[in-house]
Order: C-alpha cells, then sequence, then structure tokens
C-alpha cells in the first residue's frame, strides 16, 4: 500500500540556487514521487531549474507532497531543508 | 559503483566557463567533475580544439560525459576534436545542445545524485525550455 504524506513550509528564506540543488539531491535519495506547490505551481524537486523558477521568497507558503514507501521521511528531509535556508 | 558524470562545459570565454562551472558546482554541493575548456590557448576570445582534448582526457570516463557548447563555433570545435580522437566508447561522451548556464546547472545537480548519462543528459536538455519568468 502506497504511503503519502504532506507537510506545508513557511520559506524562512527565498529559495533560490543553493537550496534548490540541495532539495534536488535530497530528493533523489527517496523512493516516493515527490511534488512541490507553490502559488498554483507544482514542479517536482528534482526538476532544479523549475524550482528556482517558483520564485518563491521568504514567508511564502510551499507544500511538500510525497507518494511512496519512504514518504513521510521524504517530506521531513525536505521540509528540514527548507527550514535551514541557504 | 562507477562515479558520477562529468560535466565539459566548452566557452569562447576561460572567464566564463570558470564562472558557471563553479557556480554549478557551488549548487550541486557536492563531487561532480566539472571541467572547462574556455578561450583560446593565448587566453584570448574564441575557442581551443586543445583545451577541449584536454578537459575530455581529464574527464573520468567511468560514468560518461556530458559536454556543453556556449555557442555554435564551440560546437564546431567541440566535434572536431571528438572525429579526431580514436575512440572505443564514443557513445560514453554526449555534446549536448542547451542553454550554456541553465544546461551546467541542471546537468550537474543532476549528475550530482548519481544520476546515469542518460538522465544527465535529459536534465540539460530540458534545460532548453525551462523559463525564468
Amino acid at each position: 500500500m502506497s504511503e503519502s504524506s504532506e507537510v506545508a513550509v513557511e520559506l524562512t528564506a527565498a529559495l533560490h540556487a543553493r537550496p534548490a540543488g540541495r532539495l534536488a539531491q535530497e530528493a533523489a535519495r527517496f523512493k516516493a514521487e515527490i511534488l512541490l506547490d507553490h502559488e498554483g505551481t507544482t514542479v517536482r524537486p528534482s526538476g532544479v531549474l523549475a524550482v528556482m523558477g517558483l520564485g518563491a521568497v521568504a514567508g511564502s507558503r510551499l507544500v511538500i507532497r510525497a507518494t511512496g514507501p519512504d514518504a513521510a521521511q521524504a517530506t521531513g528531509a525536505l521540509a528540514r531543508i527548507l527550514a535551514e535556508g541557504d | 559503483m562507477t562515479g558520477t558524470v562529468s560535466i565539459v562545459l566548452v566557452s569562447h570565454s576561460a572567464r566564463l566557463a570558470e564562472g558557471v562551472a563553479e557556480m554549478a558546482r557551488q549548487i550541486a554541493s557536492a563531487n561532480v567533475t566539472v571541467l572547462t575548456a574556455g578561450g583560446t590557448d593565448e587566453g584570448t576570445l574564441g575557442t581551443s580544439a586543445a583545451l577541449v582534448e584536454q578537459a575530455l582526457s581529464s574527464a573520468d570516463r567511468g560514468a560518461g560525459v556530458v559536454v556543453l557548447p556556449d555557442l555554435g563555433s564551440s560546437v564546431l570545435t567541440t566535434r572536431a576534436v571528438l572525429d579526431s580522437r580514436s575512440e572505443e566508447n564514443p557513445d560514453d561522451i554526449v555534446l549536448v545542445d542547451t542553454a550554456f548556464v541553465e544546461g551546467a546547472v541542471a546537468a550537474t545537480v543532476t549528475a550530482a545524485t548519481g544520476a546515469a548519462l542518460g538522465d544527465v543528459v535529459a536534465a540539460a536538455e530540458e534545460a532548453r525550455n525551462v523559463r525564468k519568468l
């Protein structure tokens, strides 16, 4: 049975190049399929350019959704990276 | 496990190539080999077959190499170098047509995840269509 997990984060810093890079690499560690929602746009964290293209500023809300065997670990890991900021 | 895919940036400008390489390495924040062949042998604007050859020779061929040219004439130089090499495995060096900066970043980040050559090539190619606004 497929597990799913969803975590909403409020960004402490703008989601630019370095955190986007970290998200991409971290997401690749998990089996779960992961999506990021921001102001009506959904991207895969593996797409580092698309993540940067979200233009997600500090204080904005981003939802991390994961589906798969390690979904909860995946959302937790990505949420931690976003909490760290740059 | 073989290493990560290597990236070679071919540019008319040594500083441009190094700048893009530095940015890509920092964003990828992991051990990916990003090599540059920028400018002429004299350090002026242009491309150098010798520098491209040197970069390709330095690249770890274990997992394959993605080559990104900045402009069309970098393609000419790179193709001339590839044609002049006697290759056992020519398919593991792939010249990708994409935006230089975006392709370098996407390719390096993807390579850093341990992705196979095909996936790194795909990421670099996708970069061609990504809008920034």
